[in-house]
């Protein structure tokens, strides 16, 4: 503890940290309000929000795992080139003569499998506890937005490695697209660049999943998570509304039913 | 403490601090709804969530390896034809209606009653039992698609007949 004393008076950490000397609940909160990654979070949050079965933790576990794809991401792009000739090969090489290759591999493709599991699971939670409800109705939409691009993420994704199971799972998916009313077959072009999955499918899906896709999904994730700070705030300010008494929960169940 | 001035507030000044937890009335119990600070109570928690998913990522990666089968062949279409799992179950839809329902009403149809979820409920109440017909209309369409996913997941194989998935493995990840 003496040290960290010691450290905490140190020019150097209070460069980084403004903390004041004598810490009342506001100045925590202004020095919460100067950092730039404790800004991302409202300042207080309700007793019950700790615990585990609030949120089950399934938005933060969600956010990890795309942090984690995007690391491992970057590694994998340093040795891939979309291109039918190239492709598998490349795969083939990272998991044989690349450092680290196959462990990155195999994290970047089983947190894309998690990442669908935990945001469909974070939306399940979030729909069980209420909290699409006033304020919060428009986040709840953005995270249907984030949904959806954490869908063709993994779906653009999918086709990269050139195998039989990419080839054909990305075949039959996008062989769904023919049937958009009126703009089918201009739907599957746009998609596939040609009459099959081929090279310029490959160029196609790459640039959308490690470009369009992961920028898009950034920018969206930045309102999600400012409109959940915003919102948590509006429900602290806010006086609470006690939970009514048995009594009274028989008539709420009557008004909510009907 | 030990070596400033002690402070005096209305004529009272502290004499000493005694270590421990001040006596049972004087104690404040906090209340679910009373509020607490991000940092460090919800923070720390955060930092635990985030590790957990990272040490079950690193494990799984350890431990099992990315599949990668043969070479694309344009030529050679495997039976049976999978997509990814989590649109296994609009492919089992795929083989029951007509693809304009399976492959654009269905999907159309969820997204636009997810995006309208919010403002069709307007009932405030957070209780569960105040919530019966939201409660129930969710569970229904998630259990629901939830076997759907299954069956075209793992109960599907050679053109799309159905296999027990302990007989005949054909799911892919
Ligand atoms: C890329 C996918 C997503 C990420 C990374 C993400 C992340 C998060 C995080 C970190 C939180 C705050 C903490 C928590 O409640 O766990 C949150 C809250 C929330 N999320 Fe998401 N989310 C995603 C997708 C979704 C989806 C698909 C929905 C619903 C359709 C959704 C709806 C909400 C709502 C309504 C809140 C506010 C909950 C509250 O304030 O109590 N999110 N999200």
């Amino acid at each position: 503890m003496k040290y960290l004393d010691r450290i905490k008076r140190s020019a150097a950490y209070r460069s980084i940290f403004r903390l004041p000397d004598v810490a009342t609940d506001r100045d925590r909160a202004a020095s919460h309000w100067s950092s730039f990654l404790l800004h991302l979070y409202p300042v207080k949050v309700r007793r019950r929000e700790l615990r585990f079965g609030y949120s089950a933790f399934l938005g933060v576990a969600s956010l990890v795992l795309f942090a984690s794809l995007v690391v491992s991401g970057i590694y994998l792009m340093f040795f891939y080139v979309p291109s039918p000739s190239t492709a598998y090969g490349n795969i083939q090489t990272i998991q044989t003569n690349i450092a680290f290759g196959q462990y990155i591999r195999n994290t970047h493709r089983w947190a894309a499998h998690l990442m669908v599991l935990a945001v469909a699971a974070h939306m399940a939670k979030v729909f069980y506890r209420g909290a699409y409800k006033p304020p919060k109705e428009f986040n709840w939409v953005v995270g249907v937005v984030l949904l959806v691009l954490t869908l063709l993420l993994s779906f653009t994704g999918y086709l990269l490695p050139w195998d039989q199971l990419a080839y054909w799972a990305v075949t039959v998916g996008t062989s769904m697209a023919s049937y958009v009313p009126l703009a089918g077959e201009t739907t599957k072009d746009i998609l596939l660049g040609g009459p099959t999955v081929g090279s310029s499918t490959l160029v196609r899906f790459y640039v959308l999943h490690v470009a369009v896709l992961p920028v898009a999904t950034v920018a969206v994730l930045t309102i999600h998570m400012w409109r959940w700070r915003k919102d948590a705030m509006l429900t602290v300010d806010e006086p609470e509304i006690a939970e009514p008494a048995e009594d009274e929960l028989v008539l709420a169940t009557a008004e909510g039913d009907e | 403490m030990a070596n400033q001035e002690p402070r005096v507030i209305d004529n009272q000044r502290v004499l000493g601090v005694v270590p421990g937890k001040p006596a049972a009335g004087d104690r404040k119990e906090l209340q679910e709804q009373d509020t607490v600070m991000v940092w460090p109570h919800l923070l720390v928690r955060h930092a635990v969530a985030a590790l957990f998913v990272l040490l079950v990522v690193m494990l799984i990666a350890l431990f099992f390896d990315a599949p990668l089968r043969e070479i694309a062949n344009p030529t050679n279409t495997p039976n049976p034809e999978k997509a990814p799992w989590y649109f296994a179950a609009l492919q089992e839809l795929l083989a029951h209606f007509h693809p304009l329902i399976a492959g654009v009403l269905v999907p159309g149809a969820i997204i636009g009653g997810l995006v309208a979820l919010p403002y069709i409920d307007r009932n405030p109440s957070l209780l569960p039992q105040a919530r019966r017909i939201a409660r129930v209309t969710f569970t229904v369409f998630m259990v629901a698609w939830i076997l759907l996913t299954l069956v075209g997941f793992a109960f599907r194989g050679p053109n799309w007949s159905w296999v027990w998935p302990w007989e005949e493995w054909h799911g892919e990840l």
